[in-house]
């Protein structure tokens, strides 16, 4: 330790105020303490030693578009939790909304402008000036512009909502290209079509868990992965103990999620006959007298064919299961039905779906409370109109592979870890001249990138979420920064407005703030009285404060009546699966982790968050029936290769009570080649393998309609998990009491009234 | 009377029932096992506001992991009538605490507010509380934890960093209760509101299954919830008076 007098001591412990802790920043400032005994001689606004500060903003770590307030400390963000006034979250946050925070702080980011001078894939990067990188995308985007050859410029982005959707959109309109795609891999393709169908609603509906009293959902994990997962949760509590009478869950789904776990009923149905399923639910309601519209006849008719005896024997599922599922749906008053990824990722995902909206219809589900409810306008661009499928990026693939695309910018998507390598997509991006991408990591699509402009994360920049599938109305926030940037980065916004401004075609912002600003003035505008305050500026100030704006717009649904070619165009085919069945004997199933479709791979607490049913960490697993594992001489850890007529994937065996002996289930997140310390070179990555089977109606990819087999290598590893015994050997740890002696609940939360 | 004497009569005085009533609080917790869903965003909400260290894959493999909030996992039955039961598990805050009694140099022990305390720079890590523990819930810090840059900007400046050879475990958030205390001393409040301290994994709990608060309130949230007849505490017949309940899982028939 260097000598240090008392009045140094005392300077470095006066100095506590702008390190991490006293303790730290003890240890620091000896190693260096001009850095630290500079004091703030005007300290910034919002800023006092020793004083949490919290700010309201959005979550960006999926979707859903939570709250969140976050706690931050001498200019530091500390902590993120759930807004409670967010109408989504209502104070709650998932894991990976807490986890942010690494994003933020993530040792692996990119911290200024990179070249990749060395070719693409060889991950040497060298640093380059924000003013040099800006200049070899702008003169690129500026000869294809003036030649009028703007569509040979891509857009790749995350899927992003509100203002900032807008701009890009401006963006692309400026250079002449149609050429503008968001990428979520987890983006419900298949429901906005069957929605689209059967309702004519462009928007998705609202499902309201929170007052319905009978769930059926069929392969939606709506507790872990699905659309908006902490307010299904509040809705799921709410359901269950919120009133008078305990909400009664049923989950229909070959692998047990979360959700099937969390239900009152686990219906292990045959992968891919969740439609057929619906129908014959359908069939019997129909039949049984239920259902009392004047277009029986034609119902009757179209169901006809879904007789339970035919449906236990496709579903494997047995008939009095599903007359008593049928019955309870249809007495039980409100119930609801919803169709996930595990329905909805068939060859037959769209009449999957359709035919659960049917079922919604025929038990009288509609525009009830309870029920699916109809959102109005969501009040600002979502991402959907963009959002591109498994077609649509396949697309992109061909035109890359036969010249027609000069320059790709990628924001913050990573299609090359998601895409099946079958689809040949990251050879085709290779074909592409010139790559730049804003992303904040370099994963594995941006490690193809020549130039990488790196982005603020979203805890360092303006923005604002519209969630699309709403609360029963309107609901948006502004996402603001609550830390000044960490490094030398900038925000997406600005990026693209700096590169519109270099091609010429400016617009009407200097910044991102200014266009969100811009954007929610003209809400301002339209706003009823209740909204209006003295001027705009106090109106975004409450905003910002408040962390959420709300419209009381709830629509009064006039229950739209599927006309008759509606109904007589519902039936469900049998799944179609790729390989052969004698050759490939299971079924995978490739499911969202934690990890969520891999982005949340590189965060350490992610990778240290065992997982919700197995507890694994930091790998990969492959999930298989008691049963099979014992038929095949499997136990856990043999380490064996999931072969499926594309490819290989290799990992350990977890034997699984809860899945199908015909199907193989596998988490989707691990895998990555790239993606920072955390992530790379960990697990693998499920997604690889998968055949290009393509649900015609969605042009989506049908990720669980692919066949493999299992080959044991012999080797055999240690999976890491952190249970101990995996069964209670009578210790009575999780007690269980019967429906009978439960009453009515003193532990009620608030949750979102829809407003009449 | 000798130092021995002291402390053990302490200790018997502790265990008396209604012995926390005479103080000011006497917090508690309520998990509803029919609401947890198991997504674990206690977990990492617990991590984040504690300055739990990252351990890398190397110390899971050794078990020497360190969560102070962890779920549990329990199989039932065989596919395909086979159910997963979950339990949210940290330190239950015994009352009558094994970990207590053991601890050679009194580095945890009980305060006036019913909380099971840990002082770091008091444990010379014997490990003995672990040993007692009948949950299962201390950790034992077999290395020092390293903050990759800039990951240690994230850490709470309200609780301390633990070190090798230190034993440690769940507070109920006690950095928070203190902050709360002052809040409303500053208020000019005697005591803290029903609702005004939540751990961090209360606090983010999606499902709003747990419940905290102070059990001398007859009114607070916690108290009512305490006497739902769902209300069970784990291993009760071990009498560690835990503060932790569980409100059980309902298995609707059918």
């Amino acid at each position: 330790m260097p000598n240090i007098d008392r009045r140094d001591f005392i300077k470095l412990v006066g100095a506590g105020g702008v390190g991490v802790g006293a303790g730290v920043v003890l240890r620091e400032s000896i190693k260096h303490p001009r850095e630290h005994l500079i004091p703030h001689v005007l300290a910034p606004e919002d800023y006092s030693s020793g004083v949490a500060t919290w700010y309201n903003s959005v979550c960006s770590m999926c979707s859903a578009g939570c709250g969140i307030s976050v706690r931050t400390r001498e200019g530091r963000a500390k902590k993120i939790e759930g807004n409670p006034s967010h109408a989504v979250n209502q104070g709650g946050l998932c894991a990976v909304g807490q986890a942010g925070l690494q994003v933020l702080y993530n040792p692996d980011r990119v911290t200024g402008p990179l070249l990749q001078a060395a070719g693409r894939g060889s991950n040497d990067f060298t640093q380059i000036t924000w003013d040099d990188g800006l200049t070899r995308v702008a003169s690129r985007l500026d000869v294809l512009r003036a030649a009028g050859r703007g569509n040979r410029v891509a857009v790749l982005t995350r899927g992003t909502s509100g203002h900032l959707a807008e701009l890009l959109e401006a963006f692309g309109q400026g250079l002449g290209t149609d050429r503008l795609l968001h990428y979520d891999y987890d983006h419900p393709h298949a429901l906005h079509v069957a929605n689209q169908r059967f309702f004519g609603e462009q928007q998705l509906p609202y499902y309201d868990l929170a007052n319905t009293r009978h769930l059926l959902s069929f392969g939606a994990d709506y507790l872990a992965g699905w659309l908006s997962p902490v307010h299904h949760s509040l809705g799921f509590a709410q359901s269950r103990h919120g009133g008078d009478h305990r909400g009664h869950f049923v989950q229909i789904e070959p692998r047990m999620s979360p959700s099937g776990a969390a239900a009152d009923e686990w219906i292990p149905a045959r992968p891919g006959t969740e439609g057929i399923l619906a129908l014959g639910l359908a069939h019997h309601i129909v039949a049984s007298g239920h259902y009392e519209g004047d277009d029986v006849d034609a119902w009757q008719e179209v169901l006809s064919a879904y007789t339970l005896a035919r449906v236990a024997q496709e579903t494997d599922v047995s008939e009095s299961t599903l007359r008593q599922l049928a019955e309870s749906f249809a007495n039980t008053r409100p119930s609801l039905a919803i169709g996930g990824d595990g329905a909805a990722n068939n060859s037959n995902g769209v009449d999957t779906l359709v035919a659960i909206n049917a079922l919604n219809y025929l038990a009288g589900n509609v525009g009830e409370m309870g029920g699916v409810i109809f959102n109005p306008d969501p009040g600002g661009a979502t991402s959907h109109s963009r959002q591109a499928n498994y077609q649509t990026l396949a697309q992109l693939a061909e035109s890359a592979r036969s010249g027609e695309i000069d320059v790709l910018i990628l924001n913050d998507a990573n299609p090359v870890f998601t895409m099946p390598v079958a689809s040949g997509f990251k050879a085709a991006l290779e074909q592409i001249p010139f790559i730049v991408s804003l992303s904040s990591f370099i994963d594995e699509t941006s490690a193809l990138a020549d130039v990488v402009l790196p982005s603020h994360t979203y805890l360092e920049s303006w923005g604002d979420a519209f969630p699309e599938q709403g609360v029963g109305f309107s609901i948006g926030a502004v996402s603001q920064p609550v830390v000044a940037p960490l490094y030398d980065t900038k925000a997406t916004g600005d990026i693209v407005l700096d590169l519109a401004r270099r091609v010429g075609k400016p617009m009407p912002w200097n910044s991102t703030e200014e266009c969100i600003k811009d954007g929610w003035n003209k809400i301002y505008q339209e706003s009823d009285s209740n909204t209006k305050t003295e001027s705009f500026e106090s109106f975004w100030t409450a905003l910002l404060k408040a962390g959420v704006w709300g419209k009381k717009n709830h629509r009064m649904t006039e229950t739209s009546r599927p006309n008759a070619n509606t109904i007589a165009s519902i039936g469900v085919d049998a799944p179609t699966f790729s390989g052969d069945a004698e050759v490939y004997p299971f079924v995978l199933q490739p499911y969202l982790s934690t990890m969520h479709d891999g982005r949340a791979a590189n965060l350490p607490w992610i990778q240290e968050l065992p997982d919700a049913m197995t507890s694994v960490v930091y790998g990969s697993w492959v999930e298989m029936n008691p049963k099979t594992a014992k038929d095949l001489g499997l136990t856990e850890g043999d380490l064996v290769d999931v072969e499926s007529p594309e490819g290989a994937v290799r990992a350990p065996i977890l034997v699984y009570p809860a899945i199908r002996p015909d199907v193989i289930a596998m988490p989707i997140g691990q895998g990555h080649t790239n993606y920072g310390r955390y992530a790379s070179n960990r697990g693998t990555n499920p997604l690889e393998i998968l055949s290009p089977v393509v649900d015609e109606n969605s042009g989506n990819v049908a990720s669980n309609a692919t066949r493999v087999k299992i080959v044991a290598t012999g080797k055999h590893v240690e999976i890491v998990k952190t249970s101990g015994k995996s069964r209670d050997l009578g210790r009575d740890i999780v007690q269980t009491t019967g429906g009978d002696d439960h009453t009515a609940q003193t532990n009620s939360i608030p949750i979102t009234v829809i407003p009449t | 009377m000798s130092f021995l004497d002291r402390i053990t009569e302490g200790w018997r005085k502790n265990r008396k029932p209604g012995y926390y009533e005479e103080f000011d609080y006497h917090w508690a917790m309520t998990i509803d096992l029919d609401q947890c869903s198991g997504c674990g965003a206690c977990v990492t909400a617990c991590q984040a506001e504690n300055n739990l260290p990252i351990v890398g894959e190397d110390a899971f493999t050794k078990g020497r992991e360190i969560k102070w909030l962890r779920l549990e996992h329990y199989w039932e039955g065989e596919y395909p009538d086979v159910k997963l039961n979950v339990i949210p598990m940290m330190c239950q805050h015994c009352d009558s605490a094994p970990c207590e009694t053991v601890c050679p140099v009194s580095a945890t022990y009980h305060n006036q507010d019913g909380l099971n305390t840990q002082i770091y720079n008091r444990c010379i890590g014997t490990r003995s509380c672990a040993v007692y523990c009948p949950y299962e819930v201390r950790y034992f810090n077999y290395n020092d934890h390293a903050w990759e840059s800039p990951l240690d900007q994230q850490l709470n400046p309200d609780v301390s960093v633990r070190e090798k050879g230190v034993m440690e475990k769940c507070t109920f958030c006690i950095q928070r209760i203190r902050q709360a205390k002052d809040n409303a001393k500053d208020d000019g409040r005697r005591r803290v509101r029903d609702g005004e301290v939540q751990p961090a994994c209360v606090q983010t709990c999606p499902t709003k299954a747990m419940v905290f608060g102070d059990r001398n309130d007859p009114k607070s949230q916690v108290s009512q919830s305490l006497n739902d007849p769902r209300a069970y505490k784990v291993l009760d017949e071990l009498n560690t008076h835990s503060s932790v309940v569980y409100l059980k899982k309902v298995e609707a028939e059918g």
